[in-house]
């Protein structure tokens, strides 16, 4: 018997990719899970902001001084209280497990040090703008969707026109 | 019939996609490509976009979290 045919569960469900249509059916109602189990509205950067506040806290810099900690000071913040940061680290579990379970867990090497420039400063420019702008794809998009709020709209129309003006910008300068 | 190998390895969406869009151009009617990817989306939107414009196309695994991609240009 071949692999495929003795593991067929194994290779339909957790191998296979699923379908767009399988994931966008999953990924409603889990955003709608989520507002009833947690009662809150899940941002990914909210969190990892606190995260970086608190990691400056602690080589001794006074971010609790800084306006965007006022609401919420770095002092006391509890992360087992925190359910959108709780949920963050559920979705790095969660993808690892999925991972790992196709059996295609993979460490990737750095192609070249160009890719190493770019992915820092993708992640610094993407960091500023999400806190800038108060959210990222899942805080301004997953979670505003389902409680019918116009700013998902709005975010959907300027993520696609900002998504095709960077992948000419990419193609032309870095490819 | 040529035969040509393109290496994505630690390229992330959507370079792997446009660096083969760029290399079947290049490519006579019957000659082969092969993508080497370890990118997981990777292993969706370039066999999307070959089979939609009519390439040939077959998935090889070759490895945990690496692939082939063997499209053979049609038209």
């Amino acid at each position: 018997m071949s692999e495929k045919k003795k593991y067929q569960f194994h290779e339909l469900y957790l191998k296979k990719e699923w379908s767009y249509q399988t994931g966008a059916v999953l990924l409603a109602l889990f955003s709608l899970a989520l507002v009833i189990v947690t009662g809150k509205s899940w941002g990914v950067t909210g969190p990892l902001g606190m995260w970086g506040g608190w990691i400056l806290s602690k080589l001794g810099i006074a971010v609790d001084t800084w306006a965007g900690f006022k609401a919420t000071p770095v002092a006391s913040y509890d992360i087992w209280k925190d359910l959108p940061a709780l949920t963050n680290i559920g979705i790095v579990v969660g993808a690892l497990l999925a991972v790992l379970l196709a059996a295609q867990f993979k460490i990737k090497k750095l192609k070249s040090i160009k890719n190493l420039w770019a992915a820092i400063l993708g992640g610094l420019l993407m960091g500023i703008g999400a806190r800038i702008s108060l959210g990222c794809n899942i805080g301004a998009f997953f979670t505003a969707l389902p409680a019918f709020s116009l700013h998902g709209w709005i975010f959907w129309i300027s993520i696609f026109s900002g998504a095709a003006v960077g992948s000419k910008l990419l193609v032309k300068y870095f490819m | 019939m040529a035969e040509k190998t393109l290496d994505c390895l630690g390229e992330a969406c959507p370079v792997p996609l446009v660096k083969t869009q760029k290399a079947m151009e290049s490519m006579a009617v019957g000659d082969v490509l092969i993508v080497n990817i370890d990118h997981s989306c990777a292993m969706k939107n370039i066999p999307d976009w070959a089979r939609s414009v009519g390439h040939a196309v077959e998935i090889e695994e070759v490895a945990e979290g690496e692939w082939n991609i063997i499209i053979q240009k049609m038209k």
